[in-house]
């Protein structure tokens, strides 16, 4: 199975760049890696010089590069939902009314969980990459996608739990009105152990480091290690750990120490500034030339 | 002589259905109650967003909407006997 690595940090400390590098400098090294970029700013087009859709685009011979589009991702599971709604209620339309129905295609805040759909469907697609690596939106949303599986499997377990209760009850009732047991299939539970499923499964991915890489970046200032510190602490609270620190435009002159000792227990990449914009893979292969090592996986 | 006994019997048989069913309803009342409460709190907590409950995360609720319509229906009822909470518990207790 591929190896996951994300790309996390602040908005604007280099994720595209440093994801971009890691990607090329892991296909240069003969593994089979794919780059997925899941922000929505979509900076891959412009780092590579090309333009890139949800099909992968080869740059060489080890290395594809995507652009995840969120929105589509969004409508497709809505609509999904919507038709399955209305199959459901598939009488209404003996009065016209099922188009009421098409409101649902507007509910908000489930980007995290398309996010998720197009994580599991990469996934599974490119399972016999050695890596795929996703270049994430910025922290708010980053977070809630890693941990969306956390907060699901709270609400699941517990909604399973009262679900056994009611069946529990509902059993004696049965057996003391009907003096036997009824056997029921009860549709809510098995959707629910369906979704209890998935999320373990996921929630298992994200917190092994041997299947999930996250990779935090970081800039010399105040601001992005203040992030890159609350990024931590709350994936620490859901078990999920930062494997590798990438300090990105570091110069010359900087005083590194503090932030080595704060994070002196993770792998540490350096990646000096740049004299000119890194775009196009010339530019790119020509700085990772440059920097003295490049931190292994 | 045999008919009429065959009668009585089958009289007897009637009444004790009879008898039996109206004690089985009784035993269950309360537990029925406790699982109508049970069924709502369930459904407050699935579809909380519709009445401004903090609620799941979307997929979760979507997931399960097409099976919960019994449970909009049990919502609306409890709601219409909202008001007399105590009454209510009076009457399946069978206290007065």
């Amino acid at each position: 199975m591929a190896k996951n690595i994300f790309f996390l940090g602040k908005g604007g400390v280099g994720k595209s760049t440093s994801s971009a590098l890691t990607a090329l400098h892991l296909s240069q090294q003969g593994f089979n890696t794919r780059l997925v970029s899941m922000d929505p700013a979509h900076n891959q087009s412009d780092i590579f010089n090309q333009k890139f859709s949800e099909k992968f685009a080869k740059i060489n011979e080890n290395l594809a590069v995507k652009e995840v589009e969120i929105n589509k991702w969004v409508q497709t599971y809505l609509k999904d939902m919507q038709s399955q709604v209305k199959r459901t209620y598939s009488y209404l339309t003996a009065f016209n009314l099922e188009s009421y129905l098409d409101i649902l295609k507007f509910s908000p805040g489930i980007e995290e969980y398309a996010l998720l759909l197009a994580y599991q469907a990469i996934r599974n697609e490119e399972a016999n990459a050695d890596y795929i690596i996703f270049d994430m939106p910025p922290t708010a949303l980053t977070l809630k996608f890693l941990t969306l599986p956390d907060i699901s499997l709270t609400w699941l377990e517990n909604l399973l739990k009262l679900r056994l209760k009611i069946l529990e009850k509902k059993e004696i009732i049965s057996r003391v009105k009907l003096g036997k047991k009824e056997i029921e299939t009860d549709k809510i539970k098995r959707k629910l152990l369906q979704q209890i499923e998935t999320y373990r499964q996921l929630q298992k991915i994200f917190r092994d480091p041997n299947q999930t890489l996250l990779n935090l970046v970081l800039n010399t200032d105040k601001l992005s290690f203040s992030e890159s510190q609350l990024i931590v602490n709350n994936l620490k609270a859901y078990d999920m750990r930062i494997s590798n620190i990438f300090l990105n435009k570091y110069y010359e002159g900087f005083d590194i120490k503090p932030i080595r000792q704060q994070y002196a227990d993770y792998g540490f990449q350096i990646l000096p500034q740049s004299d000119t914009p890194l775009l196009g893979v010339p530019k790119l292969s020509a700085y990772l030339m440059q920097i003295d090592s490049f931190i292994s996986f | 002589m045999v008919a009429l006994l065959h009668k009585f019997i089958e009289g007897l048989k009637r009444n004790w259905k009879l008898y039996d069913e109206a004690t089985r309803q009784t035993a269950v009342e309360s537990i029925e109650f406790e699982l109508g409460e049970m069924e709502n709190i369930f459904g407050l907590l699935v579809l909380g967003s519709f009445i401004g409950l903090p609620a799941p995360p979307m997929q979760i609720t979507l997931d399960l909407l097409p099976e919960m319509e019994d449970h909009f229906v049990l919502m609306l009822n409890k709601v219409d006997m909202a008001n007399e909470p105590i009454s209510n518990l009076f009457s399946v207790f069978d206290i007065m």
